[in-house]
């Protein structure tokens, strides 16, 4: 996958290029919105991460511009502007995700996945779990051919745990990804340990769960080797 | 509240029935005036023109000096008579009245002259007649000519009038038609009125310049919130990605690990503060849109739901009394939700292990009530003076958050035109009541 970077704060493009490397993600920067129209107009990129305050462009013209050529990049807005109708406009003009700044790294990294699930099916297929089986397409959890009765939340918490697998997710970032856009002063908190003690509760009852990790002090991590 | 153009219409109304019928009732009463005046006059003339001829040929003609007694005329029709006879009345009459007078057995009212002469030391009385009957007649013709034409003026007047009205007051109630149900200046319709009228050119002109004036306020304050949001979180955002590489690396050593970890946790709480102050602005600079209708409870089941794991581990009980739906119009659901969500997390954060948060929501009459009590520690009277404001409601040292989250609540009970008050009494508890306006 080869990603375009445009963002004219240097430093963020330069550590968001870092991360997405560090997961095997090919990074091209553009700092203004010219170079950009040029890298776009000449390169094929799988996606583009957008920073919609450029000094220099209307970030959303990008977008018209790369659709009226033709091509099918897809479009991550990331701003710190936050106005409500950018991010209206962006997904009207055909941007397939938004994300406000700041963000963990890892949320864009499974925005970029859930964009590429959606459009391209990659990743889809069913996750085994120890005794357990994830069923991507269906939103399910088996075990022994047995479902696992979720809410929604908890199967979001359980999927982005799996998604993002061997990495330790602080509750921060679990809790951005699943109550992100309710904005309270509930991130410090012991929401997210509530629920993954219910998780475990829920999903003790049918087998056990080596493979969901407390990470004392820090958060929780899925280990799929085990 | 009635109409202009319906008032005016009113009035126009009653005020012409009101001249009409005044007409109606003295203009019968000055037209037999006039006429019993011109009878008089004419009277008078002829009293004169037999005196004259009394003058000139003396009074024998009428009365032979011995014999006959009174000498009496009238015409075939018997519309007028003259009578002259001897009479021994002491006082000298002059005067006019109305008198019925049988004449061959018929009754006839007369209008009659009575007038005393002397002729050679005899006293004489003369009385001249003038039926009544054709002038009555007359004057019952006039009255109905009149009556008719008062009529059809009024009424050509009245829809004359009406449809005037109604051309001159389009322009203002095209005005007022704009103005109805707009929440903010961007959804005015800035065309001008066309009007004639210069009252209602300067009133459109003055809304509409008013309209416009608000509107660049809040794009400028859109801009400025904008430009802060991005000044502000661009930096945030670069620190936390750098933070976060950092505790992804594997040489890190885990002393370092603990600080990178307090740094990333004290800058969420400085992006969680941006965020909440932001959010604030935007909600007051009116950038939500209200357009979302939903039932009101199904928001609290859901927040609910996803607390409930929360108090329980807490040892809280959540008293759930929802029962009577109410649909909310013109709202923002997402800003209904963590309006609720904020309340009811602060409820469970001041109620210590072992207390209950009630949440009730009912209808009372044209309201939607919802109430949020909890049996925890309570507030003084002080303490709820500053509950809403946005830096001064945390309550202690130990408590998690910025405490902004009862003024963005606040913020959003307002936004939506919501009724929030709240009673507390120390050791025993905290309610919260929302009233919706009567929308449903």
């Amino acid at each position: 996958m080869n990603v375009l970077i445009i963002e004219d704060e240097q430093s963020l493009a330069k550590e968001i290029a870092l991360f997405l490397k560090s997961e095997n993600i090919l990074c091209d920067l553009a700092f203004t919105g010219r170079e950009a129209s040029e890298k776009i107009a000449v390169n094929l990129y799988d996606f583009v991460l957008l920073d919609l305050g450029l000094p220099d462009y209307d970030g959303l013209d990008l977008i018209s511009e790369a659709k009226r050529s033709g091509s099918d990049t897809s479009f991550i807005i990331i701003t710190a502007r936050g106005a409500v109708e950018d991010k209206v406009k962006g997904l009207d003009l055909g941007a397939d995700d938004y994300l406000a700044k700041p963000f963990a790294l890892i949320e864009l990294l499974s925005r970029i996945h859930a964009v590429a699930r959606r459009k391209f099916n990659i990743g889809n297929q069913d996750v085994n779990l120890g005794d357990f089986v994830m069923q991507v397409q269906s939103r399910r959890l088996i075990c022994n051919e047995e479902e696992v009765d979720l809410t929604k939340k908890e199967y979001d918490l359980l999927q982005y745990l799996v998604f993002n697998h061997d990495k330790v997710l602080t509750r921060q970032q679990l809790y951005e990804h699943i109550w992100g856009n309710i904005l309270d002063d509930q991130y410090d908190s012991n929401f997210i340990d509530v629920h993954i003690k219910n998780l475990r509760k829920k999903l003790n009852n049918h087998a056990l769960t080596p493979w969901l990790e407390t990470v004392r002090g820090v958060g929780y991590r899925v280990t799929l080797s085990k | 509240m009635i109409r202009l153009k319906t008032r005016l219409a009113l009035f126009n109304l009653l005020s012409k029935a009101g001249v009409t019928l005044l007409f109606i009732v003295i203009l019968p009463w000055i037209i037999e005036r006039i006429n019993l005046r011109q009878v008089d006059n004419d009277l008078v003339g002829k009293r004169e023109k037999i005196i004259g001829l009394i003058g000139r040929i003396g009074i024998e003609p009428f009365i032979s000096s011995d014999t006959t007694v009174a000498f009496g005329s009238y015409n075939i029709l018997k519309e007028e008579f003259i009578s002259l006879e001897k009479t021994n009345l002491k006082e000298e009459l002059n005067d006019i009245e109305v008198s019925d007078r049988i004449i061959e057995n018929e009754e006839i009212s007369y209008r009659v002259l009575n007038y005393t002469i002397m002729v050679d030391g005899q006293k004489y009385l003369l009385e001249i007649g003038r039926s009544l009957n054709s002038i009555q007649f007359a004057q019952k013709n006039i009255n109905r000519v009149i009556l008719v034409f008062l009529i059809l003026i009024i009424l050509i007047t009245f829809i004359t009038d009406l449809q005037y009205n109604r051309f001159l007051l389009r322009p203002l109630e095209k005005i007022t038609d704009k103005l109805k149900g707009i929440s903010d200046p961007s959804s005015f319709d800035r065309t001008p009125v066309k009007t004639l009228t210069s009252d209602f050119y300067r009133l459109d002109n003055a809304l509409r310049e008013l309209m416009k004036n608000i509107g660049e306020l809040f794009e400028k304050e859109k801009e400025i919130t904008d430009n802060v949001s991005h000044e502000l979180l661009t930096p945030v955002s670069v620190l936390r990605s750098k933070l976060e590489n950092l505790l992804m690396r594997e040489d890190v050593d885990p002393e370092l690990t603990g600080k990178i970890e307090e740094s990333l946790k004290t800058l969420y709480r400085l992006q969680s503060l941006v965020n909440s102050l932001l959010f604030i602005a935007r909600i007051e600079s009116r950038q939500y849109l209200l357009e979302d209708s939903f039932n009101t409870n199904e928001v609290l089941r859901e927040i609910i739901s996803e607390i409930k794991p929360v108090a329980e581990d807490k040892g809280i009980v959540i008293n759930e009394e929802i029962n009577q739906d109410f649909q909310l119009k013109d709202a923002n659901k997402s800003l209904i939700f963590s309006m609720f969500s904020n309340v009811i997390n602060n409820a469970i954060k001041n109620t210590s292990n072992g207390g209950k948060v009630t949440i009730k929501s009912l209808i009372s009459g044209n309201y939607f009530n919802v109430t949020i009590s909890d049996n925890g520690r309570g507030m003084s009277k002080e303490q709820i003076d500053k509950l809403f404001s946005r830096f001064k409601a945390k309550m202690s040292s130990q408590d998690d958050g910025t405490g902004i989250g009862l003024a963005i609540a606040k913020t959003i009970a307002d936004f939506h035109k919501i009724v929030v008050s709240v009673t507390s009494e120390i050791d025993k508890g905290t309610s919260f009541s929302f009233i919706f306006p009567g929308n449903s």
